[in-house]
């Protein structure tokens, strides 16, 4: 029953013959067209930018105050495209390689490829848009290599690519705005999924600033609302990042896949303490320059520059000298959690391991290390008071990326027909691992080069509405169960505060469910979630009202998804019998420690179905075929 | 027409006529100060060109004229702009601290606008609306030296000199900041120049508060002095 | 490190747009000196929960300094004392035990209070879309390297674009002015050649509507580069002037 809709043909034509194939809108019926776009990252702001331009009627949601601040923006590195300015051998069919590999065999070939062929286009178009991309004295643009690749291929404005490609994406999309193309919503949160006769036709959203309660209406709605990483609680993404939208998409049928999949990301500052609420990300960019390493005697607690070369154990260079400190986060990741569990750890906490700059400083000079990453570490020191210039840095991996999502089909479209899902908030791409620099180029890919024709087959085939449906009964049903689930969230007067409940979900879910997990752990998350879930509706205490500006009110409503969602969250990773990328069950590994396979039983995308009465969600499987690579264990050695 | 109507009713167009008014002005303050300074050359060289300023009359009168209408235009445009300041913060902060490292002259712009201002009337009723013969013009010996006497004996007066210094110091803050501010608001600042900027502006108001000075201090000590 | 500090807040309470505000003083304990300030006011406000009180409402979302959603003025200054810092960057160890902590929204007419600390800043977007554009179509650009640009330019224009929006700037300018804003955009794009094409009409429709806003004059005293977490220099609303002379007006609505 699921159909990825994967064109026939041989992988590198597939979708240029796709794209011949597609259904179009005429121009003039173009503006018939209402589309809706919740989320405005890159995905998102790329999307309904472009659809604008081609003349389709577009509204854009966002929760923040701005489009431009979506947390895209946090993005450091960079990213990547096959152009080869590097001529260091690098080409569509070598990108597509990488990140099929990277993600450890579990993403669909088709769409992989076609990521790596429009990744030239997005750099073309970037550039046009004035992205102020780092340049050589030539004038030309300039490269840096990243995890995973041998390759230097990716594009970086300082470390601040992320901002700098939201910013030309929100200024396409303002542009748009200036022309009266596109209606923005800024502070205004979807809270629920309208369909009609079983298609996406509109949304409920909430102004964040009056309370009211909306309906909105169009022929089809697109979601690059992000991903759930903050499920964890403590993670690298913003504070607003949440998986209301998806999970409200989940419960109106929209097949969510492979939850289990998220990234925990190496280079992250350490927890210090309880109160702390986020986690900071230190670019992947720094392993290109920064050794990681642990002393070799377990608790050895002297400051680092009193441990001598040989009581160092540089641990990525020692067990992958092909790819060094730039192995993928997955494995980076892992070794530095078994370094520390195994009692090598630094810091006060012991739950961290060093990225040292000297030897970089000494080959390269201070000054071109700041020009590198100067800004990276001036945040380190205002975190950590340390100035990594003379003491190294001390990075611990954080939850950062999650591959699963709705499932899309080649068309990225959903199982709710004219529902279509982009970036993170999708699983198409990644696999089991996601690549650094990698996120920019899809998100980018689906908003600025996919979507617009995709959606055109879609709508071309879809009669306008033509008129107001937020009066159809469908609207009116829903935006009654979001009002009440309001009033649920404010009557409880409890005692607990939503961060309270939040904090307890991520960290049972980070220990039994983030960078390692089992069976008999993941068994007792299971029986924990819904008793906590149980317990929040009780006892959480939402203070205010609903009618005004309510941060708590919006806290709660997000917390009570990811309390639903963690469940299938926990379930996804306790049926996947195997290890793949960011998914490591204890129980399977080489013995040399490292991520496991079965391709026998588990090389499909697991795709959940949500049941109306409260039964457990019904997998649907979507086998995943490799045509043009063969699958192997995964060696970085 | 219309397009340079629009430009000066935006907030960069005004302040570019406050900066080009205050350039005119800047002219004339280095004539008049080059001018004045022939004081030191004694009272037939002052007198002199005192009587040569005379004789450019009635043309003189036309670019005093357009002067003052410069003067006025600067005064009017910054009033304009200070008003729209006041009203783009309607509310002030409890707690009104600084970053920045912004020059005392900065801060007192507005106070030292005012009080050149003021200056300017004084000073006309002083020098140029008083008859330059007579008993304000008579030294100790009993002559008449005209307009270098009547400058003589009211610099004599130190509470007279004492104000002139202080408008004069005035001034030159006001300089040593508005020229840096001419320069930034024609753009001609960039990150390279801002500190050599900065320095000349500096420099040329201390130069000028300094030089103006000069006159009243010189005929002070030299009153004082017995000569 | 394990330092403990106590301090006591005078917090700007105001419900609604419509309401006038006041100041309402809290005390906060414990206060450890490796949170941020933004961990001190959740730590305020989980009390504040806990004890039937509405939290205080501010805007935060990254917390690691990029987003530009955070900012008050802390103790008269935007963003706090330290340079080159966001509000979420602030750590507590820059504050001394027993301290006494004013904390007050954006103050200015283009940037109305929404609720306590939260103030809306729409008008910045609205600027941009008056111009702050390139306006190139996806799908017509040529190949990123057809038109080199200098090293310098782009460095230079990366130094503008490094802007996060925060309004900082408004914020620190004793005449609410948002030039800083206006000049980092312009001279971002302006500093690039696919930039020049249409900088002559972008500069003037970003003035004019930066005006409509209700923004102050600039008078030159840069409180704003001061402000700036990204430190973007004052020299870009320079650029911006002189762009400006040359710009095209819009027609007077």
């Amino acid at each position: 029953m699921l159909d990825s809709k994967i064109p026939s043909g041989p992988l590198k034509e597939k979708w240029a013959n796709h794209k011949l194939h597609l259904k179009l809108v005429n121009p003039a019926n173009k503006r018939k067209y209402q589309v809706i776009v919740v989320g405005t990252g890159l995905a998102g702001s790329s999307a309904a930018a472009t659809l604008a331009e081609l003349g389709y009627r577009v509204k854009v949601f966002c929760i923040q105050d701005s489009p431009r601040r979506a947390h895209s923006i946090a993005a450091q590195g960079g990213i990547n495209a096959a152009k080869n300015y590097a001529n260091d051998g690098d080409s569509i069919d070598r990108l597509f390689y990488d990140t099929i590999k990277g993600g450890d065999f579990r993403a669909r070939e088709a769409n992989v490829y076609r990521l790596a062929e429009v990744s030239h286009a997005i750099i073309d178009h970037c550039v046009a848009q004035g992205v102020p991309f780092a340049r050589e004295y030539s004038g030309y643009l300039d490269n840096r290599s990243f995890g995973g690749a041998q390759v230097s291929r990716t594009f970086y404005a300082r470390g601040q690519t992320g901002q700098q490609l939201l910013l030309g994406a929100y200024s396409a999309l303002m542009k748009e705005v200036s022309r009266g193309n596109v209606e923005i919503h800024p502070r205004t949160e979807m809270l629920d999924l309208v369909t009609i006769d079983g298609v996406a036709k509109g949304i409920i959203t909430r102004d964040l600033i009056s309370g009211k309660v909306e309906s909105h209406a169009a022929d089809a709605v697109i979601l690059a609302t992000g991903g759930y990483s903050s499920v964890f609680y403590l993670s690298t993404n913003a504070k607003a990042c949440n998986a209301t939208a998806i999970w409200r998409a989940h419960k109106r049928g929209a097949f969510l896949a492979n939850p289990c999949f998220t990234q925990i990301h190496p280079t992250c500052i350490p927890v210090h303490g309880d109160y702390q609420s986020k986690l900071t990300l230190m670019s992947e960019g720094l392993r290109n320059d920064g050794r990681v390493w642990v002393p070799k005697n377990a608790n050895d607690k002297r400051d680092p520059s009193k441990v001598q070369i040989a009581e160092r154990d540089y641990f990525l260079e020692r067990k992958y000298p092909t790819f060094g400190n730039l192995v993928p986060r997955d494995i980076a990741s892992r070794n530095a959690k078994e370094m520390c569990d195994s009692g090598h750890g630094v810091g006060e906490t012991g739950m961290a391991v060093y990225l040292d700059f000297a030897d970089a400083i000494k080959r390269l000079g201070k000054e071109k290390i700041s020009e590198r990453y100067g800004n990276l570490f001036e945040m380190y020191e205002k975190i950590s008071g340390d100035n990594p210039y003379e003491k190294p840095m001390m990075i611990y991996p954080a939850p950062h990326y999650t591959m699963g999502g709705l499932w899309v089909d080649y068309n990225l479209m959903s199982t709710i027909p004219g529902l279509f899902v982009l970036g993170e908030a999708n699983f198409s791409d990644h696999g089991a691992n996601r690549l650094g620099a990698s996120a920019l180029m899809q998100g980018l890919a689906d908003g600025y080069f996919i979507i617009p024709y995709t959606i055109g087959d879609y709508l071309a085939q879809t009669t306008p509405a033509g008129m107001d449906l937020t009066s159809f009964p469908a609207f009116r049903e829903a935006e009654g169960q979001v009002v009440q689930k309001v009033s649920r969230l404010l009557a409880a007067k409890g005692k607990r505060t939503a961060d309270d409940f939040h904090k307890q979900l991520g960290k049972l879910l980070w220990d039994k469910c983030g960078m390692a997990r089992n069976e008999a752990g993941l068994r007792q998350a299971l029986n924990q979630i819904p008793a906590i879930r149980q317990e929040f509706w009780e006892n959480v205490n939402v203070p205010g009202s609903g009618e005004d500006l309510n941060q708590s009110l919006e806290k709660a409503g997000r917390v009570a998804d990811y309390l639903e969602f963690a469940e299938l969250f926990v379930m996804d990773a306790l049926h996947r019998n195997e290890s793949c990328g960011g998914h490591f069950r204890e129980e399977f590994q080489t013995p040399e420690g490292e991520a496991k396979r079965d391709d026998s039983k588990f090389c499909y995308v697991a795709a959940w179905q949500h049941q109306e009465s409260g039964a457990e969600p019904v997998l649907h499987k979507e086998p995943l075929k490799f045509e043009s690579v063969n699958l192997t264990q995964r060696s970085y050695k | 027409m219309l397009k340079t109507i629009h430009h000066f009713q935006t907030s960069i167009g005004r302040k570019q006529v406050v900066a080009t008014t205050g350039l005119m002005l800047i002219l004339f303050i280095i004539g008049h100060l080059i001018g004045n300074l022939l004081i030191f050359g004694g009272p037939e060289l002052y007198n002199g060109y005192a009587a040569f300023l005379v004789k450019l009359r009635p043309g003189l009168f036309v670019i005093e004229g357009a002067l003052g209408v410069v003067f006025l235009i600067h005064i009017f445009f910054t009033y304009m702009l200070i008003h729209d300041n006041v009203r783009a913060r309607p509310k002030n902060y409890k707690i009104v601290a600084t970053k920045s490292e912004r020059s005392f002259a900065t801060q007192i712009m507005p106070f030292t606008g005012t009080i050149i201002f003021a200056f300017l009337f004084y000073h006309l009723w002083d020098f140029t609306f008083t008859p330059h013969h007579g008993a304000q013009s008579i030294l100790r010996d009993g002559k008449d030296y005209g307009l270098y006497g009547l400058v003589y004996n009211a610099f004599s007066d130190p509470l007279h000199s004492t104000f002139y210094i202080i408008a004069m110091m005035c001034l030159g803050f006001h300089l040593s900041h508005g020229v840096e501010s001419f320069f930034q608001t024609y753009g001609v600042t960039n990150t390279k120049h801002t500190a050599t900027i900065r320095m000349i502006s500096q420099t040329f108001g201390v130069l000028v508060g300094w030089s103006f000075s000069m006159i009243p201090v010189y005929i002070l000590v030299k009153n004082l002095s017995g000569n | 490190m394990d330092k403990k500090l106590n301090l006591k807040l005078m917090l700007w309470r105001q419900n609604g747009a419509k309401d006038k505000g006041k100041f309402e003083t809290y005390k906060v304990k414990d206060i450890d000196v490796s949170m941020s300030f933004l961990e001190m006011l959740d730590v305020l406000n989980e009390t504040l929960t806990r004890e039937g009180q509405e939290p205080v409402a501010f805007d935060h979302d990254c917390r690691e300094g990029i987003c530009g959603a955070c900012g008050a003025v802390v103790n008269g200054k935007a963003h706090g004392k330290l340079k080159g810092t966001t509000l979420c960057q602030l750590h507590m160890r820059h504050f001394e035990n027993n301290e006494t902590i004013v904390i007050e929204p954006w103050r200015a007419k283009g940037f109305p209070v929404i609720k306590d600390l939260v103030v809306d800043r729409s008008s910045f977007d609205r600027i941009i879309a008056a111009g702050g554009y390139i306006s190139a179509k996806t799908g017509s650009a040529p190949d990123a390297n057809a038109i080199p640009v200098a090293k310098e330019s782009v460095e230079q224009s990366m130094d503008a674009a490094a802007c996060i929006g925060c309004g900082a700037c408004v914020a620190a300018c004793p005449n609410a002015a948002a030039m800083l804003f206006v000049g980092a955009k312009i001279s971002h794009l302006v500093l690039l050649p696919q930039g020049k094409v249409e900088s002559k009409t972008r500069t003037g429709n970003m003035v004019h509507q930066m005006d409509k806003e209700g923004f102050g004059n600039c008078s030159n005293e840069y409180e704003c580069e001061a402000a700036c977490p990204k430190s973007i220099s004052v020299s870009n609303i320079a650029l911006m002037n002189r762009e400006f002379m040359f710009s095209k007006n819009p027609p007077k609505p």
